[in-house]
């Protein structure tokens, strides 16, 4: 349990204008940065629009080229523009289930197109395994044969966390994943998220903007501003302790709504 | 005097079959002065109602209510073009999504020209292009922009989001309306922005005693900018009472479902354990249950929930339940 499944190193982003060859314009969308995550565990990153949050993201899962810096799974590095190796055991969930699904596709074939690129399974035993993972997060193999406009919204961001946990990863990074459900249905989904942690010793990422669910939901925090790391610990230290101006900024816009009552 | 005055309000969908009540017998009263949070997952229908009110719904749907009220007048006898004008005099709204709501190919400037009221100009026809421009100045200073050079120079894409709500209740309070209705205006904003804007309808509330119906789809970021919340569940009223009666005291099982889901709200539940849900989620409009149309979810439900229930009014806190959680909190 105390080894460490993910380990980031340095790691940092810097988009160069390539209009120009003089005085060639370099934006720094992400100062270096370290951290580690174990399995079981929860990292929150919290951040405004252009901190940087959505580019590590894009860097974890390797959509993103790197401008300095590894990441290293299980102490084994992950190459960039290794998609075979990474996309085993990165996924990524999105804010907008609605759109990220193939609505040409049921969800039999969605399902099954990790499994046909990233395994050797034959036809029957994938069959089951997408049969698994649909009891899973919690909806039946009948839903197999239907096309994605056939659900709701919760249900659809149900199958996006299904075809995530199909290729049974170590890491999954949650971008906003929770921003856009209903309150009702976002409990559902971090309870099932809660359980599939438990059971299969995921380790999350979430990238969120509401400071209750990372309140609930991380163990540690990490808080962005401008690409630069402000704070990292225990959750529950910073939101008890933020040290940062612009931490204690965030968590007064968002606390002194319901502290008063 | 109440502002606004609706009894059983339905809002009906025209098919070639059967008519679909896409909002069923909903009631809401305003007084003057009062913000008031009309809450409701996405699909019950509180944009509908506010769209009703505004009567800006087209020819699908058929709106009928036994009372629907404007300060005294009753607007259901009114002709389309008198309601018009009484509601477009008092009543403005906002909407989602700010910069999808303005014109991207004319400048700030031009557009809030546009909405102001020409009554209120006074002058020679000579001065009239120069009060104008002077009056949306005024517009945008009224909702906190001091830059106003830069602003009205400006197109809608080259402002944040923020900057393009503050315009958009600019133009809504260009003829003074009694009654401003916001229509989710800081869904998809960054926390930080969304108390600027709240801020600024509450100050508005406060400095000219302006209504607000403040439309949302979370229980918890309205809490504390609304004196009364009304809450919705798939176009059938819920609850409706003061804000401490709805979040201390909930009586209706859907409204304490929404308290308890909401991690910020109880800050006493331990870190990681699972938190309190309604099962199955809500229904479509297409298969809506008869009778309560949360009976299916409610873990309270019994056989007598087949039936739509009656409004009970205890201390104007109205749930409509059969069995109402009162004797939980005594």
């Amino acid at each position: 349990m105390s080894d460490v499944l993910l380990q980031v190193v340095d790691l940092s982003k810097v988009y160069k204008d390539k209009n120009y060859w003089f005085n060639q314009k370099c934006v720094t969308a992400l100062e270096p940065l370290s951290f580690d995550i174990m399995a079981h565990k929860t990292l929150a990153i919290v951040g405004e629009t252009g901190s940087g949050k959505s580019t590590v993201a894009k860097l974890l899962v390797g959509a993103e080229l790197p401008t300095t810096g590894h990441i290293r799974l299980n102490g084994q590095t992950l190459e960039p523009g290794n998609f075979k190796q990474r996309c085993q055991h990165v996924r990524m969930i999105f804010q907008d289930s609605g759109t990220t699904l193939n609505p040409s596709l049921t969800i039999e074939q969605l399902l099954d197109e990790p499994l046909r690129l990233n395994t050797g399974l034959d036809e029957i035993e994938r069959h089951q395994l997408i049969r698994e993972t649909l009891h899973k997060v919690g909806l039946l193999a009948d839903h197999m044969s239907f096309y994605p406009h056939m659900f709701s919204g919760g249900q659809k961001q149900r199958i996006s966390l299904a075809r995530a946990i199909i290729l049974k990863p170590q890491v999954i990074i949650l971008d906003e994943a929770l921003a856009s459900l209903d309150p009702s249905l976002r409990s559902q989904m971090i309870n099932l998220l809660l359980d599939l942690q438990q059971q299969m010793g995921l380790a999350f990422i979430l990238i969120s903007h509401n400071l209750g669910i990372v309140r609930h939901f991380s163990d540690e925090m990490m808080v962005l501003s401008k690409g630069k790391v402000l704070e990292f610990g225990k959750t529950a230290d910073i939101l008890q302790k933020p040290k940062h101006k612009y931490t204690k900024k965030l968590i007064m816009s968002q606390r002194f709504q319901l502290l008063y009552r | 005097m109440n502002l606004i005055d609706i009894r059983n309000m339905s809002i009906e969908l025209k098919t070639g079959t059967k008519p679909i009540f896409a909002v069923d017998r909903v009631n809401l009263t305003m007084k003057e002065g009062e913000v008031r949070g009309l809450v409701g997952e996405s699909g019950s229908g509180k944009s509908l109602l506010a769209q009703a009110i505004v009567g800006v719904l087209d020819e699908k749907w058929r709106v009928d209510a036994d009372r629907f009220h404007w300060r005294g007048n009753d607007l259901m006898r009114l002709s389309p073009a008198e309601r018009k004008a009484i509601i477009s005099k008092d009543v403005a709204m906002i909407f989602q999504e700010p910069m999808a709501c303005l014109d991207p190919t004319t400048t700030i400037g031009e557009q809030l020209e546009e909405a102001v009221d020409v009554e209120q100009l006074t002058g020679f026809f000579w001065q009239k292009r120069q009060q104008r421009k002077q009056a949306a100045i005024n517009l945008l200073h009224k909702v906190g922009i001091k830059k106003h050079e830069v602003c009205v120079k400006s197109f809608p894409h080259q402002l944040t989001d923020a900057l393009c709500q503050r315009v958009m209740i600019a133009m809504a309070l260009a003829r003074r309306p009694m009654l401003l209705i916001a229509d989710e205006p800081t869904a998809a904003m960054e926390s930080t922005n969304q108390g600027q804007i709240f801020r600024l309808l509450a100050s508005l509330n406060q400095l000219k005693n302006m209504s607000i119906l403040l439309i949302s789809h979370d229980l918890e970021n309205v809490t504390h900018w609304t004196n009364n919340i009304t809450v919705m569940y798939s176009g059938q009223f819920v609850e409706a009472g003061t804000t401490e009666q709805i979040f201390n005291q909930p009586y209706h099982p859907y409204t304490r479902a929404l308290v308890d889901s909401s991690p910020k709200a109880n800050r006493m539940i331990p870190n990681k354990s699972r938190l309190m849900t309604l099962p199955g989620s809500i229904p479509i409009l297409q298969h809506l249950p008869i009778g309560c149309r949360l009976g299916p979810r409610c873990p309270r439900a019994q056989q007598k929930c087949v039936h739509a229930p009656k409004i009970k009014n205890f201390h104007s806190h109205q749930v409509s339940c059969h069995f109402p959680l009162k004797d939980s909190y005594s």
